[in-house]
């Protein structure tokens, strides 16, 4: 184990430390009220005085939050409760995110507008304000590691660095009109940006080593009780807060806005985890389920109520979509631990089935089933299916159901493709798909016609989005209630040791079954919706990998990116997954690339996920936990794993 | 059915394709127990190392002397892969629960995938490979492509060679105990690490032969060749029994075989006019492998299916 003490960075009398940082903070969020830049070219026009816009607000917030936490940790009453551990780390964390917006924005100034000269007072108080807050900060007590042995990459990797100018200078030598002239010049680009991770990942150890944050066990003071009407309007106060946030992020209309955004909400969430506050809410949510449930479905449902237009409705009703589906396939991979690579297939399944029983004229059955009966009939096609490929399946090794669901999902696709009247019978029209699904009418309701509840004109999409939600509750309440279950606990056994599980009399191979077919039929349900929301289903929304979400590795990472076994965890993820392809569109020529990295990077540092189920973060880090002081040989304690 | 001496020989030509690629699948896989889902994609970076080499030789070089080079510019372009991989993505995770190192094969897979649709230049179309010039042989009623006959004395010889490895080499009789049994085989002072490397190279290699092959066989190459032939190499290593070396090209050849078959008479069967052709045959080829599945799930050459504890 390692050992913790409490001392700055860097060596200030605490007093300034402290006053530093509130003054950099206090610069961060007055730089708002001046103009950034003098050009309106720059997204979101930060050219006015006392009147804050895009990027500006972003500072604010990270300016103010970082002076709250200051002020918290130093005992301000009134404020203590935003830092319940008064580690100082919360308010390194959060003056980190105002230098990460005030780095960001300076840099994104500079660079789009060409040169430091487009850059107004205001910009240069905000450059200054936020290297401010964190000198201060660093300057405060943290809580570090005693320790840390200064870590040197692999010796081999650093031939890198004299290859990559060599790799350069070789590209240059051959000319250029030579045919192989352009595999060169690629490949010492490759060159080129190896040796930049290998650099940048050796002074990644080197500042680790000098800055030796680390995590005290800081005992939670026991939580002053409050009147139990206070604390449920503190649990709405927290989700109409968390609604807000998500709520800006959907609307970011611009690339720039949403990058700020991200930088700054990550290091926020780390700087309310570090602070305690993270924990005193879930001690609360946790004491008021109903409320908590009931709070978390208004502010999801009042969503629609907050948009004046339909643009950011049909992206939220989108990411309910795929979290829905992300959900679904959390009960075959996080519960039963069964690895579903072609799931995105069954969504197609159900659309499919939805679409043909939706009374389009391209569709070759001409009826049209009320909704209920479609969506059925699409949940049941679906575990249909599911049933198929998991009956032969199932009995076997994992590894097995990995590739023949991965085969599913691709035969599915080609089917698709080739049911068109002439490679096969006449039932999809093949890539052209089925156009024209008509809008659900539910009840005499047209979801397809805007509607006025409250004031609040209501488009289509927000009728779909409430639709859907509906279906996400489903879904929730499904996996929350099976999960808690005889059930959920023999696929919980199953996933940890199916040898074991199955001497305690558990019949593995059934309730696999029924694991696979349940996250099938969901899959199946949310497909109904999605053929309506999109108008038209094609084989090309249903592959394997796609730079769009939803599709089979999309999914999963969402599940893994988020955490395996919870309900929270996909949610944040697929909102995540949807998000950031979405609204960073620089990114698309290598979205699907850093995604793959991402993937394998992340498998390596965090392989439980953002948001850990708490008995699989214990698993994953098993090796770092200290061997239990007895002569039993430690081999035995990873047999389960 | 006048044609059935070409469609067996169609469909063993391209059984032998599947079978080499299906090597690299169940050596490893016998060795860790990872599906290593990348390794279509290994294939795949073999065939541009090929081309790269192909592009660097001035024009009008003799395919005969080309060739050669081309297959040693792919075999190191694809082992290299192969070894960086297990070093940097595997390996980290021997010991962690079993889906992780899918997921991180997952995440290869696509990594390379990506950076060669953006990276290598003009990759995100087919590239032209070159073909071996010249009429078409016959047999007899059997039509066989020139450029096949790199594969038919290729593949042969890559299988012999891998059955005198393993059988009579230090090496080879290394990696069959550490496959048997990793922990006994470490404790009789075999280095596993290496062994497992070195399964991971033989495999990229064989691949690199097999993407030689398919690129002289089609006479393209594109970044999204070994998704579907990943896909068909693992169907034929669970065909032949995986973890078996010689399972894995019987495998590979019943693969081919049933696809040629499939693709040449299922349109003849009564009431399934519409279902034959190439179009279906991926499909023909997937539903061999759940009914294998069901009935002998241990594969034509497999011994054991049950989990190792």
């Amino acid at each position: 184990m390692t050992t913790t003490e409490t001392a700055p960075v860097i060596p200030l009398p605490a007093r300034a430390a402290t006053t530093l940082t509130g003054l950099g903070a206090l610069a961060t969020a007055a730089s708002a009220a001046l103009p950034w830049t003098w050009t309106s070219d720059f997204p979101g026009d930060l050219t006015y005085t006392g009147a804050p816009a895009g990027l500006q607000w972003l500072a604010i917030a990270a300016g103010v939050l970082t002076l709250v936490l200051l002020l918290a940790t130093q005992g301000t009453p009134g404020l203590r409760w935003a830092a319940p551990t008064r580690s100082n780390n919360a308010v390194l964390l959060a003056a980190t995110g105002a230098l990460a917006v005030a780095a960001y924005s300076v840099t994104a100034i500079t660079v789009e507008l060409g040169g430091l000269a487009n850059l107004e007072p205001g910009g240069w108080i905000l450059a200054g304000g936020g290297l401010l807050t964190v000198l201060g900060a660093l300057g405060l007590p943290l809580d570090r590691r005693t320790a840390v042995p200064v870590r040197i990459l692999d010796k081999r990797l650093f031939l890198l660095l004299p290859a990559a100018p060599l790799g350069w200078y070789g590209a240059h030598a051959i000319p250029d009109d030579q045919p192989v002239a352009p595999v060169m010049t690629a490949l010492s680009g490759a060159l080129a940006i190896a040796a930049g991770a290998v650099l940048l990942l050796q002074l990644g150890h080197l500042a680790n080593s000098w800055l030796r944050l680390g995590k005290a066990d800081r005992p939670l003071p026991p939580p002053r009780r409050l009147p139990s009407w206070v604390e449920v309007l503190v649990i709405i106060a927290a989700f109409g807060a968390g609604l807000y946030a998500i709520t800006f992020g959907i609307d970011t209309e611009y690339g720039e806005l949403f990058t700020g955004y991200l930088l700054l909400a990550a290091l926020v969430a780390a700087a309310l985890t570090r602070s305690g506050l993270i924990t005193r809410l879930r001690t609360l949510t946790v004491q008021h389920r109903p409320v908590t449930t009931g709070a978390a479905f208004a502010a999801a449902a009042s969503f629609p109520f907050t948009q004046s237009s339909d643009q950011y409705t049909s992206v939220a009703t989108n990411i309910l979509i795929f979290a829905t589906v992300a959900l679904g396939l959390n009960i075959v991979v996080g519960l039963a631990g069964l690895l579903d690579l072609g799931y995105v297939a069954f969504l197609g399944v159900g659309a499919y089935a939805a679409a043909l029983v939706s009374g389009s004229p391209a569709s070759p059955i001409h009826v049209q089933f009320p909704f209920w009966a479609a969506m059925l009939t699409g949940a049941a096609v679906s575990m249909v299916f599911g049933v198929l490929i998991g009956a032969p399946t199932l009995r076997l090794r994992g590894d097995y159901l990995a590739i023949v669901t991965l085969g599913f999902g691709e035969i599915f696709r080609i089917t698709m493709l080739n049911l068109n009247g002439t490679t096969g019978p006449k039932v999809t029209n093949g890539s052209n798909g089925i156009p024209r699904i008509p809008d659900l009418e539910i009840l005499g309701f047209d979801l397809g016609k805007p509607h006025t509840v409250a004031g609040i004109e209501l488009g289509r999409f927000s009728n779909y989005y409430l639709l859907m939600l509906l279906v996400t509750a489903l879904v929730v309440l499904v996996f929350a209630r099976v999960g808690n279950s005889r059930i959920g606990r023999a696929w919980v056994a199953i996933r940890e040791d199916e040898t074991a599980a199955e001497a305690m009399g558990i019949n593995g191979f059934r309730l696999k079954l029924l694991a696979f077919a349940l996250g099938a039929c969901l899959a199946g349900l949310a497909g109904t919706v999605q053929a309506h929301v999109s108008y038209t289903v094609t084989p090309d929304q249903y592959t394997f990998a796609d730079a769009l979400p939803p599709n089979s590795a999309f999914l999963l990472a969402a599940v893994i990116l988020g955490g395996m076994g919870t309900i929270s965890g996909p949610l944040v993820g697929a909102t995540l997954l949807f998000l950031i392809p979405k609204k960073l569109e620089f990114l698309s020529d290598y979205q699907l690339l850093a995604f793959g990295a991402a993937l394998i990077v992340l498998m390596r540092v965090r392989p439980e996920g953002l948001i850990p189920n708490r008995r699989r973060q214990l698993e994953f880090h098993e090796a770092a936990t200290p061997a239990p002081p007895t002569g039993e040989p430690t081999a035995l304690t990873k047999a389960g794993a | 059915m006048h044609d059935l001496p070409q469609q067996l020989a169609n469909g063993l030509i391209l059984g032998a394709l599947y079978g080499l690629v299906a090597i690299g699948y169940t050596m490893v896989y016998g060795i860790v127990q990872l599906i290593n889902f990348a390794h279509g994609e290994i294939v795949m970076v073999g065939g541009f190392g090929a081309l790269t080499a192909y592009l660097a030789l001035p024009g009008g070089t003799t395919l005969w002397l080309a060739l050669p080079l081309m297959l040693i510019a792919g075999i190191l372009v694809s082992t290299l892969t192969a070894v960086a991989a297990e070093r940097f993505a595997y390996r980290p995770l021997r010991n962690a629960p079993r889906l992780a190192p899918l997921i991180t094969a997952i995440g290869l897979s696509i990594f390379l995938q990506q950076l060669v649709f953006s990276f290598y230049p003009d990759a995100k179309k087919a590239r032209v490979f070159p073909k071996i010039p010249g009429d078409p042989f016959s047999l007899g009623s059997v039509t066989i492509q020139r450029s096949d006959l790199f594969l038919i004395i290729a593949a042969p010889l890559c299988m012999l060679a891998l059955g005198w490895f393993v059988t009579r080499t230090r090496s080879g009789r290394a990696m069959q105990a550490t496959s048997q049994d990793p922990d006994t085989a470490k404790l009789m002072g075999i280095d596993t690490d290496r062994i497992i490397v070195m399964a991971f190279a033989i495999g990229a290699a064989f691949a690199a032969v097999a993407a030689v092959a398919y690129g002289l066989r089609s006479g393209q190459v594109d970044f999204r060749m070994g998704f579907i032939l990943g896909l068909k190499a693992f169907t034929a290593a669970v065909l032949g029994g995986i973890g078996n070396i010689y399972g894995a090209m019987l495998g590979g050849i019943a693969l081919g075989l049933a696809e040629a078959l499939a693709t040449g008479y299922i349109q003849h069967l009564p009431g399934m006019h519409l279902f034959g052709g190439g179009a279906w045959k991926d499909v023909w080829a997937f539903v061999l492998l759940i009914l294998v599945l069901l009935v002998r799930p241990q594969g034509l050459l497999g011994e054991r299916v049950a989990d190792r504890a």
